[in-house]
């Protein structure tokens, strides 16, 4: 992992942000056994210093269900990437226990120039990418803010539960948003930071991805 | 919190000045001109015309007397002391009048001259070298690159606007110099009163946080109302407008996203500065406003009308359609239309015609007598499930547009709690039933949407003082 991958899922641990259990190796082996350990099925992430959109070359493989389909894709993966970007580092993969289906949320924020951190919310996939339906709140964020926050956007009766599905755990996402309000106070020097997606169950909430940039 | 303390401590000694510049004892015009049509001109002859009671000293080297006063070839030679200069000469004189009215002891500067840092290059150094001078005077200034400050209440226009606007509570504050101009133009038409209007050019020196400190104290100012094109501290603009309970009203300019940059994070694009403006207006209790002309709409309302506890309305027409135009924009903006108790109904339906409607909203059914206006508006602001009150009057030929209009200005004298906006409807034949509603303190709207929007606002300020102001 390079430097700010590294330190942004030890911060997420640090600050008690629930991540799905993630190991870094590099080679097929090592990964064979490394799932084992995780728990099947998994997914398979490129680690590339290189490469920004890993799934537009090959680089995420999902449900992966048994030794056999965890070495096969490690060495798909590795020649599909070779095609595409011949002159691509590759530094392996990482492995991820595959995330219990659950409702898809995006907690972000940015560092803006004249109001400093501005904390988004907002629901996952289409709903943020297309109908921009999130909303912000300059830090610090206290839990009664993060609860207007998530309550504001349009879709938000989605998190309350409709057509028979659960209604997903509010509480959660507040701690998620109040936690990364509290974790950015302490690190200024963050400029960007998405967690995307955060899976929201109907009790708890678990980070799948996240990436940051610093100064 | 301890920096914001000092530098609260700090504004105790920025207020004296900004008083300099407000509420000056004596003004001189720099750069003033015997030619009509000159800036120079313009605006010694309003710091002339308006009532401005201490002395206005023109300052020309070129000239003995422009508009009958005496004109001093500098600052220096005029015999009295001097608060205000108001410098209005070519940007190659700036520096050098300046450091003289440094020298003389000038309090504050008002620098309407432009060619400083909105030019770049050049002009940003020339700026520095102007901060450099005024710093080192503990001069305060405002500008440059102003078109100037009005002050109604004290008589002081050392503006480019034509006239004196009349006096009331709301104090403008305006990025734009030509828009702000108009717009207080505007107002002067609609018969709005305002009391300060600060053009603030370049904000080198004084910025919107220390004229937000300056009108928070002022006792004439009881709104505050803005155009903002950006502001540089943020963080201490929010936190000061946190802790003011006069309503703060603002317009910002640039809705549009930026949606342009290189996308790392869903975040970065997502949140453009506008999203972030609405965020941080939000948290600070700053009403935003989204056009320039619902703007004074809000700011009247709120520098005459009480803040309603609640978003409960109740409307009274003689007509139909137009309660139906405010219940429709009512429900659009969050405000709802409730029941009236049994009591406030019974009591209604003596008032009014078999055929009229005696439930919210009601309706008159034509009739606007002193009676039935009077006794409506009097049951509806005792009913407990009633905040506010929007009374509509559609003007016909059968009635006389200030009979009704007295009818609830009698009332609104002796109870105030709610508060009651009007809507004076139909033009021609309304002039003096509105102006009736204007001495008796109602703000009087054209159309039923403009009406309930400024209500709106008042609604969203109440919200603020509850949950937001400290």
């Amino acid at each position: 992992m390079n430097g700010n991958e590294e330190r942004l899922w030890k911060l997420l641990s640090d600050w008690n942000i629930p991540v799905l259990p993630t190991a870094a190796v590099s080679s097929p082996g090592a990964a064979v056994e490394v799932a084992k350990t995780l728990g099947h099925p998994v997914v398979m992430k490129l680690l590339s210093p290189d490469i920004t959109h890993k799934s537009d070359v090959g680089g995420v493989i999902l449900d992966l269900g048994s030794d056999k389909e965890v070495k096969d894709a490690y060495h798909g993966m590795m020649k599909s990437v070779k095609q595409h970007l011949p002159e691509a580092r590759i530094e392996g993969v990482v492995l991820q226990k595959m995330a219990e289906p659950g409702l898809e949320v995006i907690v972000g924020a940015k560092l803006d120039p004249q109001f400093g951190h501005v904390i988004m919310f907002g629901l996952g996939g289409i709903f943020v990418e297309i109908c921009r339906d999130v909303s912000f709140r300059v830090t610090p964020v206290d839990r009664e803010m993060a609860r207007e926050m998530v309550l504001e956007i349009k879709g938000s009766p989605i998190i309350e539960g409709t057509r028979g599905r659960e209604p997903a755990d509010l509480e959660a996402i507040i701690d998620v948003i109040t936690v990364l309000s509290s974790m950015l106070e302490k690190n200024p020097d963050i400029t960007e930071i998405d967690i995307n997606p955060l899976i929201v169950y109907s009790r708890g909430s678990v980070a799948v991805d996240a990436r940051m940039l610093t100064k | 919190m301890g920096l914001i303390s000092t530098e609260r401590e700090l504004y105790g000694e920025i207020q004296l000045t900004l008083k300099a510049i407000f509420e000056p004892e004596s003004i001189a015009v720099i750069g003033a001109s015997a030619t009509p049509g000159k800036w120079g001109y313009t605006i010694l002859k309003n710091m002339l015309g308006n009532g401005f009671p201490g002395p206005v000293y023109p300052v020309n080297p070129k000239a003995t007397d422009i508009l009958e006063q005496t004109c001093y070839p500098s600052v220096l030679d005029i015999p009295g002391p001097v608060d205000l200069a108001v410098i209005v000469v070519p940007i190659s004189h700036a520096l050098a009048v300046t450091e003289e009215c440094g020298k003389k002891g000038v309090k504050g500067i008002i620098m309407v001259t432009a060619g400083f840092s909105e030019v770049g290059g050049e002009g940003k150094q020339l700026e520095e070298q102007l901060m450099g001078i005024v710093d080192r005077y503990g001069i305060r200034l405002i500008g440059p690159n102003t078109l100037g400050v009005v002050n109604a209440h004290a008589g002081m226009n050392a503006s480019i606007i034509s006239k004196l606007p009349a006096k009331g509570g709301i104090s403008f504050i305006t990025q734009s110099g030509t828009l702000g101009l108009a717009l207080a133009d505007w107002t002067m038409e609609m018969g709005i009163g305002l009391n300060i209007v600060v053009s603030t050019g370049n904000k080198a020196n004084v910025d919107d946080v220390d004229l937000l400190e300056y009108l928070v104290d002022d006792k004439q100012t009881d709104v505050i109302a803005m155009y903002i094109e950006g502001i540089d501290h943020g963080r201490e603009f929010m936190e000061l407008a946190k802790g003011i309970s006069k309503p703060i009203l603002a317009v910002k300019a640039g809705r549009t996203r930026s949606g342009s940059k290189a996308v790392f994070s869903h975040t970065g694009s997502l949140a453009g500065s506008d999203d972030v403006y609405s965020a941080a207006f939000k948290q600070a209790g700053i009403i935003r406003i989204e056009n320039i002309d619902d703007l004074f709409d809000s700011a009247l309302a709120l520098s005459v009308q009480p803040a309603p506890v609640g978003n409960r309305v109740g409307i009274i027409s003689n007509g139909g359609g137009a309660s139906i135009i405010a219940s429709d924009t009512c429900e659009r903006l969050g405000l709802t239309i409730p029941g009236l108790e049994p009591g406030t109904r019974a009591s209604i339906k003596e008032l009014v015609p078999k055929f009229a409607s005696y439930s919210n909203p009601v309706d008159t059914a034509g009739l606007a007598s002193y009676e039935t206006y009077n006794g409506i508006v009097k049951h509806m602001l005792r009913d407990p499930n009633i905040d506010a009150l929007i009374v509509i009057y559609v003007h016909t030929v059968m009635w006389d547009s200030r009979i009704p209009a007295n009818a609830i200005v009698d009332i609104h004298r002796d109870r105030c709690i709610k508060p009651v906006i009007t809507c004076w409807l139909g033009g021609a034949g309304t002039e003096a039933g509105i102006d009736i509603l204007k001495t008796g303190g109602l703000p009087n709207y054209p159309v039923p949407e403009r009406a309930v929007k400024a209500l709106a606002s008042l609604v969203k300020h109440h919200g603020f003082l509850e949950k937001v102001k400290e």
